[in-house]
């Protein structure tokens, strides 16, 4: 449905696309996923032609994107964009915001673009809300208007540009819901996302893009569950982690709580694991810890693939495991260690201590 | 964490009611609560329906507020829900304290 062949494209000499290729079939739904800085939304850009590429091919269909002769617009109701940034126009109400391109761009009647307006916010699950105006609406259901108000100019291809990066992380959820909920429906999706856990549940291909190229692409199994190359295998490790660098005298507990949940939110962990993931930490950091060391290195794996927590802390000083101590204090807190955690071990290597604890998997 | 307590007319009962977390940041606060209101007390009901997370800081207040009535009357833990419960019993204080 849509190849493209050796694209390439730069701002004031600097490349950003070197040589991109790739072919998506009709129906197929593709995450692009990567470092920042690599590219993915302009390639996604160049794909509607905002971005006009420097060099390569992009075919939609029999139809070359980048000969003279394209007519540009009739493209781009072919092919519909959601946004970072919802844009919907503020005097109008979520209704009207729906039925402006339909209406104005295909000619649709507006008895029947009202029609499929309502049926489409009601997809979304706003139809209580088309009379409304977007001030009153979360950035979530914002983004849910914008995303019916794309699909009402019934695309064959529908883009989405980063739908969730806007969104406070309470809201990610609703929206990536409604994008799930399209993936059933046999539509065209190219999504670039840092939603990890999103893509490997919806995706039917994954495209890894680094420096530039298309660094590795395969299932979400072989992306996530087994990346080949280099560059992949550091990335998907690093997505799924959180690190720290904790002080006794300078911690606060509700700041890093709040950034813990964010991440594990955006991890697709469920309320009750969130808070158990929640009290190990503060048992560790408050009764284990602070208690022995001032200062603590902390990295939280939530793993995208199985749903598994993992918290290392690291510490240099003298070998001694915090968890076979008999300090009174600690008491409470090791006891609720050993029933929430799954595994804890300790280990020392190049005078670090390392206390490694799981959640969520087998108990070893 | 917020808090409200009510006493009944002979100030022999008194009802702590408790929103939000126990924990490392809050649980001072509720220790020094309940210091000023025990005189007269025989029933202190800490009515958990809003509480949704205690930690150890927690518990050692809730234990100390046990041991602290005992000797003249008891404490009653109300309306605790399930994933609080499950902290009061992989620390065995479910044995330990009257949970209603």
């Amino acid at each position: 449905m849509i190849s493209v062949k050796h694209l390439c494209k730069s701002y004031n000499g600097a490349p950003v696309l070197r040589n991109v290729s790739a072919e998506i079939g009709r129906g197929e739904i593709i995450s692009i996923i990567g470092p920042s800085g690599t590219g993915k939304s302009t390639f996604l850009r160049c794909l509607n032609l905002l971005e006009h590429p420097d060099a390569g091919e992009i075919l939609v269909g029999h139809t070359n994107l980048l000969d003279p002769g394209t007519d540009v617009p009739e493209l781009r109701m072919k092919m519909g964009m959601v946004f970072q940034q919802f844009n919907l126009f503020p005097h109008m109400t979520v209704l009207e915001n729906i039925m402006l391109a339909p209406c104005t761009l295909r000619r649709i009647p507006r008895t029947k673009a009202r029609e499929k307006a309502l049926e489409l916010l009601k997809t979304v699950g706003l139809l209580d809300k088309a009379e409304a105006l977007p001030e009153e609406l979360s950035g979530g259901q914002q983004q849910r208007v914008a995303i019916a108000r794309t699909l009402a100019m019934e695309p064959e291809i529908v883009l989405f540009d980063e739908p969730t990066s806007a969104l406070d992380p309470t809201m990610v959820n609703e929206v990536l819901t409604v994008i799930r909920n399209l993936s059933k429906t046999g539509i065209t999706m190219i999504i670039v996302t840092h939603e990890m856990r999103f893509a490997r549940d919806v995706s039917t291909r994954v495209l890894y893009m680094d420096e530039g190229i298309v660094y590795e692409e395969g299932t979400p199994q072989e992306i996530f569950g087994s990346p080949k190359r280099p560059r992949t295998r550091a990335f998907i490790r690093r997505m799924d982690m959180l690190c720290f660098e904790l002080d006794k005298f300078d911690f606060d507990l509700y700041h890093f709580r709040s950034e813990v949940d964010d991440f594990a939110v955006r991890q697709m962990m469920e309320q009750k694991k969130r808070n158990a993931i929640q009290l190990v930490l503060e048992e560790l950091i408050e009764n284990i810890l602070f208690p022995r060391m001032e200062k603590t290195q902390l990295e939280i794996g939530i793993s995208a693939e199985s749903g598994e927590a993992e918290i290392r802390a690291l510490w240099t000083g003298p070998a001694e495991n915090p968890l076979n101590a008999d300090d009174e204090a600690g008491q409470m807190a090791r006891m609720i260690l050993s029933k929430r955690c799954s595994q804890r071990e300790f280990a020392q290597e190049d005078s670090r201590n390392i206390l490694t604890l799981k959640l969520f998997g087998e108990t070893k | 964490m917020n808090l409200s307590m009510k006493k009944n007319e002979d100030g022999t009962v008194l009802t702590v009611i408790v929103d939000g977390s126990i924990d490392t940041v809050t649980a001072p606060e509720l220790e020094n609560r309940l210091e000023g209101a025990y005189a007269g007390v025989k029933e202190l009901i800490l009515d958990f329906a809003g509480v949704d997370y205690v930690s150890s800081a927690g518990l050692r207040v809730i234990m100390g507020a046990d041991q602290r009535m005992s000797g003249t009357g008891r404490l009653i833990l109300k309306n605790v829900n399930e994933d609080v419960r499950e902290v009061f019993e992989m620390t065995g204080f479910d044995e330990l304290l009257n949970i209603e």
